[in-house]
This record gives C-alpha cells, structure tokens and sequence, in this order.
C-alpha cells in the first residue's frame, strides 16, 4: 500500500507536470485530439507501470518519448497502412534524404513569415515521421537537440539532419503555395 | 561528439540559428555567412520559419476531460476527490526537483555552449536566478496576483518600481514578485506562471536599447527585450512560443 502511494506520488511529480506537452506532441503525431487523448491515456498507463524505475533526469524527455512510443503503436495498429513501425523510420529517412530539394525559387524570410496557421499545419502534418516529430519536438515544443536525441532515440547528427530536412520542405512548400497564398 | 567543422553549411546554419553550436563553431560560421549571402538568406529563410511556427502554434491547452481520466484511470477513484491537482498551483518541490534533474542532464551536453559576450554573462545569472528561486520555498517574495500589493512592495525597496500588470486574461496569471541580484545590482523580478511553469521576468534599469534576444541556456528559454530604457529579460521552462507569448502580452499590456 505505501508503495503504491509512493508510486501515485511520484506520477504525480514527474509525470503530471507534462502533461499538456505530451497531449501536443500526440496531437502532430496522431493528426487530431480525439485519437492524441487515447495516446496520452495510454502513455500514462505505461510511465505509471514504468515510474518505479524512472532513475531521475529530465522527466520531460521522458514522458515523451513514452508518448512517442505509444504513438508509434497506436499509428501501426490504426493506420498501418499510411504509417509504420519505428524501425521502418530509417527506411523512410534514407528514401526521403535521396530526394533533391529545390535550390532556386527559395521564398524570401518576409513571405515565410506572413503564412498562416492552416497552410502550416497542413504542411508539417504533410511531412514524413522522422522529420515532422524532429520538427514539432524542436520548433513546437522547444526541446534541444539532446533532448530531442534521447525522445526519438537517434543520435545528435540524425536529430540536425532531420530538423534540417523537415525545414527545407516547409520552406519549399511555402514557396509552391505562394501563388495562392494571402496577401 | 563529432566536430561539426566538418559538416555541410546547409545543416550548420540550422545548428547555429538554433543556439547548439559551440563558442568557436558558431564564430567561424559567422564568417561564413558575412561572406555568403545565398547562406545568409537560408539563415533568414530558417529564423524566420522558427518563428512563424512559435507564434501560429502557441501551445495546445491540456484538455480537462483528458486530465481527469488520466487522474482516474492511472491514480484511481481514490484520488478523485484532487481531481482538480492539474489545474491547481504547482508543487515547488515537484517543480525544482524536475528543473534541477533536466539542469543536471542538460549541463552534460557538449553541443550548446554559451557564447561569450557580455549579454551572455547576463543571460546566466539570470537563469541562474530563476533556477535559485524555483528551489526556494517560494518563487516570490511577495506573493500576490494583485499588481498594487506587488508594485507597492517593491517601491518601499528599489529606486524603481517596475511596471507590474496581471496577464490572466493571456493565460498568465502574476504569482508576485521578489529581488533578484545581477551582478552587483538589486532589480525588480515579476513571477508569472503559465500552467505548472514559473516564468520569472526581470527588469533592469540600463537606458540603453538593445535588440531583442532569444535564446535558450540549460532547456531555459529566454526572450529579452528592451523598453523605456529598461531591459527585460523573461526565462522560463515553457516552450520557446509560450515565452514569445508572454513576452508580447506583457510589452502590449504595458505599451
């Protein structure tokens, strides 16, 4: 009884505290809230089941990538067809590293700054795995890139090669839509 | 670690508009970029994107729904009756344990590192403050979401008061106020909270205005700013939108 308190407790000091950080990141990795509170539910159970042996460290980093984790199961086991398991991320890096970005037509920093919250979001929701959890975890959420390293399980160099591709394609994608972009 | 020197410009200035490069990095690709402007324009084009993304994505409220089942679900029907303990003040003691444990983490990377310059002596023991002050019992010395108990507590100690205002209404609310000593210079530090965070905002007096700086130290983000001959420094371990967030709200609450 007085572990289980104990355990209650410490949820309680790690877990809890990050809670809405780990809705957020559900949220870019599932597309929608609904789906990201059944994965932040089911990331509780396992840190909880988990928290007698949370040796300490940044209990954000680590409730993430519990979150991360259980992301990754949900998405295999609803949408295996669009989204796959993480051992397949590095299939789906090398195939997108292959890819040339543009090199001319880049926007100008004014234009990148006018886009709005819907052509965003649909870009990034547009980006692969690895590059848009990289993305979201930096830009969104403002993790370092050795936090990022320990949630996504890659070292520093694959962290910085993947913020640096999932960038170049916003930013390749806001060109392409400035035709029909707002004024 | 492996010496970035060797890496591609084109992933560099991501390294460098992020803060992760070291002292020595971030001065050699300075120089790169004062002689490329084609990298100069990618290093706007990046900046630019990080924030776009910080200000369209301030970060999404924990639902409460969400909040209770887990409550229910992982701490059981026992723990119902502090159904509300998300919503409520913060533990300190929970708060500076989890802020000490990632400081501790975070101080063995070798991939940010501090610049030296003079700003950024002050940037740290600003951190340094808010670190201190998270550890303490209480965050504030004067512990108050009314403006006129915490700008009239101040009165009676600085020269200055500095100008207080409550953002509630911006999502967050004052917790109060305390002294903080930089350098050798007492000044004025507001404290805020934006859900389970404490964001501390210092004022001090200099008449100079410099350009406005972010960055983050140790997984801290700090904006600061100048106004009125007064810089502000804000720092906190929300996320960096969060903090741009509370930046603008105070300077457009003060304008």
């Amino acid at each position: 009884m007085a572990a289980a308190n104990d355990d209650q407790a410490r949820f309680r000091a790690v877990v809890l505290p990050h809670l809405a950080d780990a809705y957020a990141l559900a949220r870019w990795l599932t597309g929608n809230s609904s789906d990201a509170e059944d994965v932040v539910q089911e990331a509780c159970l396992r840190a909880f089941r988990a928290i007698g042996s949370y040796a300490g460290g940044n209990a954000r980093a680590w409730l993430l990538a519990i979150t991360r984790n259980a992301a990754f199961t949900w998405l295999a086991k609803n949408r295996s067809q669009t989204v796959v398991g993480v051992e397949d991320l590095e299939e789906v890096e090398r195939r997108e590293m292959a890819r040339e970005l543009p090199i001319d037509g880049n926007p100008e920093a004014e234009l990148i700054a006018k886009a709005d919250a819907q052509q965003l979001e649909a870009a990034i929701a547009q980006l692969p795995l690895p590059f848009r959890e990289a993305l979201v975890l930096r830009d969104v959420q403002g993790l370092d890139y050795r936090e990022i390293a320990a949630v996504t399980k890659v070292p520093i160099g694959t962290v910085m090669s993947r913020l640096a591709r999932a960038r170049g394609r916003l930013i390749a994608s806001m060109d392409a839509q400035t035709p029909t972009g707002k004024t | 670690m492996t010496s970035p020197s060797d890496k591609d410009p084109g992933l560099l200035v991501h390294a460098y508009v992020d803060g992760e490069l070291d002292p020595a990095n971030a001065l050699e690709f300075e120089r790169q970029l004062a002689g490329d402007p084609a990298l100069a324009r990618e290093r706007d084009r990046i900046d630019a994107l990080r924030r776009v993304i910080g200000e369209r994505f301030p970060p999404a409220p924990l639902p409460l729904a969400l909040a209770r089942r887990v409550e229910a679900s992982v701490l059981g029907s026992r723990a119902s009756p502090a159904a509300s303990s998300l919503a409520s003040r913060p533990s300190w003691r929970a708060l500076a344990a989890s802020v000490l444990l990632s400081l501790f983490v975070a101080s063995g990377a070798t991939w940010f590192v501090v610049r030296p310059s003079p700003a950024d002596t002050v940037a740290d023991m600003v951190v340094a403050s808010h670190v201190r002050a998270l550890m303490a019992p209480q965050p504030a010395d004067v512990a108050s979401s009314d403006q006129h108990t915490v700008k009239p507590w101040f009165n009676g100690k600085l020269p200055e008061a500095p100008q207080v205002v409550d953002l509630i209404g911006e999502g967050f609310p004052l917790v109060g106020g305390r002294i903080d000593v930089i350098g050798r210079t007492p000044v004025p530090t507001l404290v805020y909270r934006r859900r389970q965070h404490l964001i501390s905002l210092l004022a001090i007096p200099d008449g100079n205005d410099a350009a406005e700086v972010r960055r983050a130290i140790a997984g801290y983000n700090i904006v600061s700013w100048s106004e009125k001959g007064v810089r502000y420094w804000a720092v906190s371990d929300v996320a960096a939108a969060d903090l741009d967030a509370f930046a603008r709200a105070f300077r457009v609450a003060t304008a």
